[in-house]
């Protein structure tokens, strides 16, 4: 059976702390580089706004959320909408294990943040596999 | 001005005591105009602006608690989008409250200019991200001015 669905990276928005920054640029790495093709995001303000066709992009594709603090916006906003994430990540927990990759601001975040980033998102992909792997061999 | 490891979200009471201007940037993790909305709010917050500006991650004001959804209440709130879907002028005015001016990143940029990079802003995209900034810098010296008054 083909698996035409996609695997969505929803980060948190957080533009407050380097740790949304990293959120974010997991999403992109993961997007651009490491997982072309199957994963994509969406605007989580757009989602938290109950726009339909976002509502349902959510509802259909398997998500991933990143959070950056224990706020849990992205994991929240997404189970508002209906949608229990397939897999939640909270960027805090990966940097409180990787002291030496301390993000260095919220604009640049440095090469600290940088390797954090590569360090996430390596771990995501397996499971981005894992999900698009078990529809493909049902 | 070196960024490193400010933080603009969990100022002290007294700090917010001060009155400050809040600046809530779309997400838009889905378009470049996304990304231009947040540096030139970022640029605001921390490099033209530090002193008399504020913000929150705008999907808190679901996720957050009644403190989180008072911030319009609590601070004249410039928005800033990235499309005509206008996503942080609409949630904060559905969470928390009427904000006192909206801006569109959309609205600045000029024929033949056309933003594509979502990540790693080149040089033309920083410049629309000035220009935003440009105008948000003119609302808060406005904001401020009427508070003086």
């Amino acid at each position: 059976m083909a698996n035409d669905k996609k695997v969505l990276i929803i980060p948190c928005s957080g533009i407050g702390k380097p740790v949304g920054t990293v959120s974010r640029e997991t999403a992109y790495e993961i997007i651009d580089n490491l997982s072309k093709g199957k994963a994509e995001t969406v605007c989580l303000a757009l989602l938290m706004s109950q726009d339909k066709e976002t509502v349902d992009k959510v509802n259909y594709n398997y998500v991933i959320t990143l959070d950056g603090c224990a706020k849990h916006c992205a994991k929240k906003n997404t189970e508002e909408c209906g949608k229990v994430p397939d897999k939640s990540y909270m960027i805090l927990k990966f940097a409180a294990a990787n002291p030496d990759m301390k993000p260095r601001g919220i604009i640049d975040i440095g090469e600290g943040g940088k390797a954090l980033v590569n360090t996430i998102s390596s771990n995501i992909i397996m499971d981005i596999n894992s999900l698009v792997e078990d529809v493909t061999q049902n | 001005m070196d960024d490193k490891d400010t933080e603009i979200a969990g100022r002290t009471e007294i700090e917010n005591r001060i009155k400050k201007v809040g600046i809530v940037s779309c997400s838009g993790e889905d378009l470049p105009e996304g990304s231009i909305s947040r540096l030139a709010t970022l640029d605001i917050l921390l490099k033209r602006k530090p002193f008399d500006t504020t913000t929150i991650c705008l999907p808190l004001f679901i996720a957050g608690g009644e403190g989180d959804r008072l911030f319009a209440k609590n601070f004249p709130t410039i928005t800033i989008d990235g499309c005509e879907k206008l996503c942080a002028k609409k949630a904060t005015e559905k969470f928390s409250g009427k904000v006192s001016h909206s801006i569109n990143v959309r609205d600045f940029i000029k024929e033949g200019e056309k933003p594509f990079n979502k990540r790693n802003l080149n040089e033309k995209e920083k410049e629309i991200a000035g220009r935003v900034a440009d105008e948000i810098e003119k609302n808060v010296d406005g904001i401020l001015l009427e508070e003086q008054d």
